[in-house]
């Protein structure tokens, strides 16, 4: 279990996959002391459905309703995770059988101090269609989640996962195998200023299948923010698509490595890369590392990364008209988040996350 | 209304406005002229505040206050709208989303009260159907894919929905087909030619004046107002040249 690692002992791992791995703030993290929790129901969205609270990893039953959610001991998740942490323990899992349309899930993770972890497993049978939607918030800790996934035969998650925890650290950790014409959409959005690292590697397993991983990096004060993915096309037909937007302020680090990895059986793939950065100071770092690893010969892969500034002939346009400063760069600055967040479909949800994202950039950028 | 006196402006230490004086009442409309370099564009965004542009000498005081103490974003709240040669592009913020936030601020900073989303949106088709745009445009990015007359249809439908007391225009008229100067001349006289409003028309050719009228026309050239006269002057420019007049 997480709770038995010894964070004396515990070493930072030293391959290229956590090159820009913030190390010493997860382990900041985990010493902080425990405080008390917020309340839980601010942060769920008003649609109905199951609803979660963890507190500290472990269950609150008086404020959760989990309906079909499974909770309760997750035995092993069959994969390689990082700093040794084993992935059993109490946890949750949603599992649709055939043409079942479920109701939002909605997870909200509190986190108040030392360390806690969850592992979770969502599986869908073929041609079900479910849509989670995970809250990390709190006062600090570190926070450690796997979560493995399993689309069958055109099944359907779009899963939006928002980060405002307000310090300690956040390491999610997914595996997901998406199956023949099934469809991954997952959305990040690590606001709040809790350190933080995404870590996904998903499987395009079945022919003509599509996933996507996107998301929205805000990084500000000394905070780094990161992003490891690979995307693996296994099978012919598949499609993928990754917007990432980093935005960094102050002496943060906002970080996105994206591989894109094409079986030699994956011909006619279809991937599509963009990662671009938005430095808010001379003093913040930005980080994008597009990578394209291709054996199959007819496919088709484009990749961008970009790294600038605010656009000065825009702010002064801006402030011509009346708006002052902070909030036409904030104006500005939104757009650019929008560009990952408006992947999100469900506008509900699309548009509570583009408020934490106003509510980061309205304190100050 | 706009009193300009003896300004010196320069840009990365090169001096470009050299004594530039220049009196605006309300009611009148005036019209710059000049060859390129005289400092047409810079007069504009020197008044309107744009960094970079630093006042070496001069004053210059608006509504009785001196304009040049305020932020760009305060320049805009007391009145002063500038109409840009080259409106820029803004991925990803739609022109209402811009405008309302935009309106909300100078109203704010003027202490009245803002406008909610219906009462913004019945402001804005107002004047976007004035000025023949579509309102569809409006919901799209700010002067994203838009064609060199639609930014500058678009500069006229901002201004009639800012409603300022001065606008400075620059260049308003390069771009435009003859049917697309009609409306934007229209435009104009009917949001600024008013008793307690002036313009600032700032223009290298007669066309626009055909349709705009002007009070008053100067020539700039060197940094300064050289020649200033009535309507009858800018006809005298288009004949002769601005070497013939400005000497």
């Amino acid at each position: 279990m997480i709770h038995a690692l010894d964070l004396d002992t515990l070493e930072r791992p030293k391959d290229e996959a956590h090159r820009w791995f913030d190390f010493d703030a997860l382990k900041a993290a985990a010493r902080m002391a425990p405080a008390a929790a917020p309340d839980p129901a601010a942060w769920f969205l008003p649609v109905d459905g199951p609803r979660l609270v963890f507190v500290d990893g472990v269950f609150d039953p008086a404020a959760s309703d989990p309906r079909t959610v499974f909770v309760g001991e997750n035995k092993r998740v069959d994969s390689a995770v990082p700093v040794g942490i084993p992935t059993e323990g109490e946890g949750w899992a949603l599992f649709l059988g055939p043409d079942h349309a479920g109701d939002p899930v909605q997870v909200v993770h509190l986190s108040t101090g030392r360390r806690n972890h969850v592992p979770a497993r969502i599986g869908l049978v073929d041609d079900a269609v479910a849509s989670v939607i995970e809250t990390y918030a709190g006062p600090g800790g570190w926070t450690h989640r796997m979560t493995e996934i399993g689309l069958g035969r055109s099944a359907r998650l779009m899963h939006s996962i928002r980060i405002v925890q307000d310090g300690g650290f956040v390491s999610l950790n997914h595996h997901a195998a998406v199956g023949q014409g099934a469809s991954l959409v997952t959305v990040v959005l690590g606001a709040g200023d809790a350190g933080c690292r995404i870590e996904a590697q998903v499987t395009l397993a079945g022919p003509g299948a599509y996933a996507e991983l996107s998301g929205a990096l805000l990084a500000r004060d000394t905070t780094g923010k990161e992003a490891a993915l690979v995307l693996h096309h296994a099978e012919p037909g598949g499609t993928s698509r990754q917007v990432w937007r980093s935005v960094a302020a102050d002496r943060a680090t906002a970080s996105v490595a994206a591989r894109v990895e094409v079986a030699r059986d994956a011909q006619k793939t279809d991937a599509e890369q963009s990662l671009k950065g938005l430095l808010l100071a001379r003093t913040a770092t930005i980080n994008a590392k597009p990578e394209l690893e291709i054996f199959a010969d007819d496919v088709k892969c484009a990749h961008g990364a970009t790294v600038g500034e605010l656009d000065r002939n825009a702010l002064f346009y801006l402030a011509q008209r009346g708006i002052p400063p902070v909030e036409a760069k904030a104006l500005v600055t939104r757009a650019f988040v929008a560009d990952a967040i408006g992947r999100i479909g469900d506008a509900a949800v699309r548009d509570a996350f583009m408020a934490d994202a106003d509510a980061w950039l309205g304190d100050g950028v | 209304m706009l009193t300009i006196e003896n300004l010196h402006a320069e840009i990365d230490g090169k001096p470009i406005l050299k004594g530039l004086s220049l009196t605006l009442n309300a009611g009148e409309i005036h019209a710059i002229m000049g060859p390129n370099g005289a400092g047409k564009s810079t007069l504009g965004y020197t008044l309107s505040g744009r960094p970079g542009y630093a006042v070496t000498g001069g004053s210059v005081a608006f509504m009785g206050e001196d304009l040049l103490d305020k932020e760009p974003h305060e320049r805009a709240a007391a009145g002063l709208f500038l109409g840009f040669q080259y409106p820029v592009e803004i991925p990803g913020v739609s022109n209402l989303q811009f405008l309302r936030t935009a309106l909300n601020a100078q109203r704010r900073l003027r202490g009245q009260a803002e406008l909610s989303g219906g009462e913004f949106l019945k402001v804005a088709r107002a004047q976007a159907d004035a000025l023949g745009l579509d309102m569809e445009m409006l919901k799209r990015p700010v002067n994203v894919g838009f064609s060199g007359g639609e930014k500058k249809r678009n500069e006229m439908v901002q201004m009639g929905i800012i409603d300022p007391k001065l606008a400075i225009l620059d260049e308003t008229d390069s771009g435009l087909d003859i049917d697309a100067l009609r409306t934007v001349g229209h435009g104009i006289n009917t949001i600024m030619r008013k008793p307690d409003k002036a313009v600032l028309l700032i223009t290298h050719y007669q066309r626009l004046l055909d349709y705009v009228k002007p009070d008053f026309v100067h020539v700039l050239a060197g940094g300064r107002i050289v020649r200033s006269g009535g309507p009858e002057l800018a006809l005298e420019l288009e004949r002769e040249g601005y070497a013939q007049v400005a000497a």
